[in-house]
């Protein structure tokens, strides 16, 4: 397999209506399955949500990150998603999300700590044009004078790379130190009083809408990889929604880390 | 019993367990590490039941290395910082 360029795939966008997430979850599996067999082009699929929830890292404990009670109390659904990594704390609007699905021909020879940044240097692209200056923490933070920005994860499967990443745009910081427990223990660790004062979100950064922030990062991507819309094919929805009704809803996979 | 463990420039690493008759028992490791395939995360378990309550942090290393297949791909995580948790979790040490 030799390395390719981004320039040698044509990339495809999928930007649609808010969905639940464990579509999303059960999207991620799809489509990164899709493009590892071949039959869909290398893809750039920005989310939507449809309901706040937290998502925990594939190997992360139900019961060590998240407060039931306090989730079922706010109304958050809990989902795992098929990635390592840390929480996230996910409010329709609050957030932006997104997942790259490659042939693994792109980050072929390069190291985990390579692969993340080269996946992202694009946005890191986009967030300097609206002013940031952001750069890559590794193993897998983008970070900024501010704080952290943005937390990604990776993930190859049958000749495919999924990279998705979550921003924050916005942030509820008692209702996410409500909900998850770790954040309750890193901050009492260093002595600090608010979340806000770790993740610093695009909005107080850029003081744009969230959409013209997410406007920025797809011109970005265009200008530096090329970039032509499409949409989830009704095959894939198909697939995707089953799987999300079955897997990604059951409590055997949501507990699977107890 | 619990033991956590944050490997310089790594991830969380965190052990739940009990000690059954001088043995390692119901072990479970998770945290925000990245691993594949993920079927790797049983093997480890599995690796770690019944090992000695005494085993050493390099024996405990040796065995989480050997039981697992050439394929396995670790970020922010090593077998090293999995023997570290399970001797924190044995020791009730404070967490770093």
């Amino acid at each position: 397999m030799m390395r390719t360029d981004w320039r040698d795939h044509d990339w495809q966008l999928i930007h649609t209506i808010p969905q639940s997430p464990t579509l999303h979850m059960a999207l991620d599996d799809v489509l990164t399955h899709e493009v590892g067999a071949g039959r869909r082009k290398p893809t750039l699929r920005i989310w939507e949500w449809a309901a706040p929830a937290v998502v925990i890292g594939r190997f992360q404990s139900l019961r060590n990150e998240v407060d039931a009670d306090a989730a079922s109390r706010h109304g958050i659904e809990v989902v795992r998603r098929v990635s390592g990594g840390g929480a996230m704390f996910i409010e329709p609007g609050n957030t932006i999300t997104y997942s790259i699905y490659a042939p693994q021909s792109l980050v072929k020879g390069l190291s985990f700590q390579e692969a993340y940044a080269f996946l992202d240097a694009w946005v890191l692209e986009a967030l300097a044009e609206l002013g940031i200056k952001a750069w890559y923490q590794p193993l897998n933070d983008i970070t900024s004078e501010g704080g952290k920005i943005a937390g990604a994860a990776q993930v190859h499967r049958g000749g495919a790379v999924l990279h998705h990443v979550t921003m924050a745009y916005d942030i509820d910081a008692s209702k996410m130190l409500d909900v998850l427990r770790i954040g309750r223990e890193k901050l009492s660790d260093k002595g600090t009083t608010s979340a806000a004062k770790r993740v610093d979100p695009l909005r107080s950064q850029t003081g744009l809408p969230r959409e013209a922030v997410i406007a920025r990062m797809i011109a970005t991507f265009r200008r530096l990889h090329g970039l032509a819309d499409d949409h989830v094919r009704a095959d894939e929805l198909v697939q995707a929604e089953a799987l999300a009704q079955t897997k990604f809803s059951s409590p055997a996979w949501i507990a699977d880390v107890a | 019993m619990h033991g956590e463990y944050k490997m310089p420039g790594g991830k969380l690493v965190v052990i739940d367990l009990e000690v059954r008759d001088g043995r390692l028992a119901d072990v479970h490791l998770s945290g925000d590490f990245f691993l594949e395939p993920d079927s790797a995360l049983h093997t480890i378990n599995a690796t770690l039941e019944g090992q000695p309550e005494q085993a050493t942090e390099t024996e405990l290393t040796n065995a989480v290395r050997d039981a697992m297949p050439p394929d396995v791909m670790m970020y922010g995580l090593s077998p090293e910082a999995i023997a570290v948790a399970v001797r924190r979790a044995l020791h009730r040490e404070a967490e770093a």
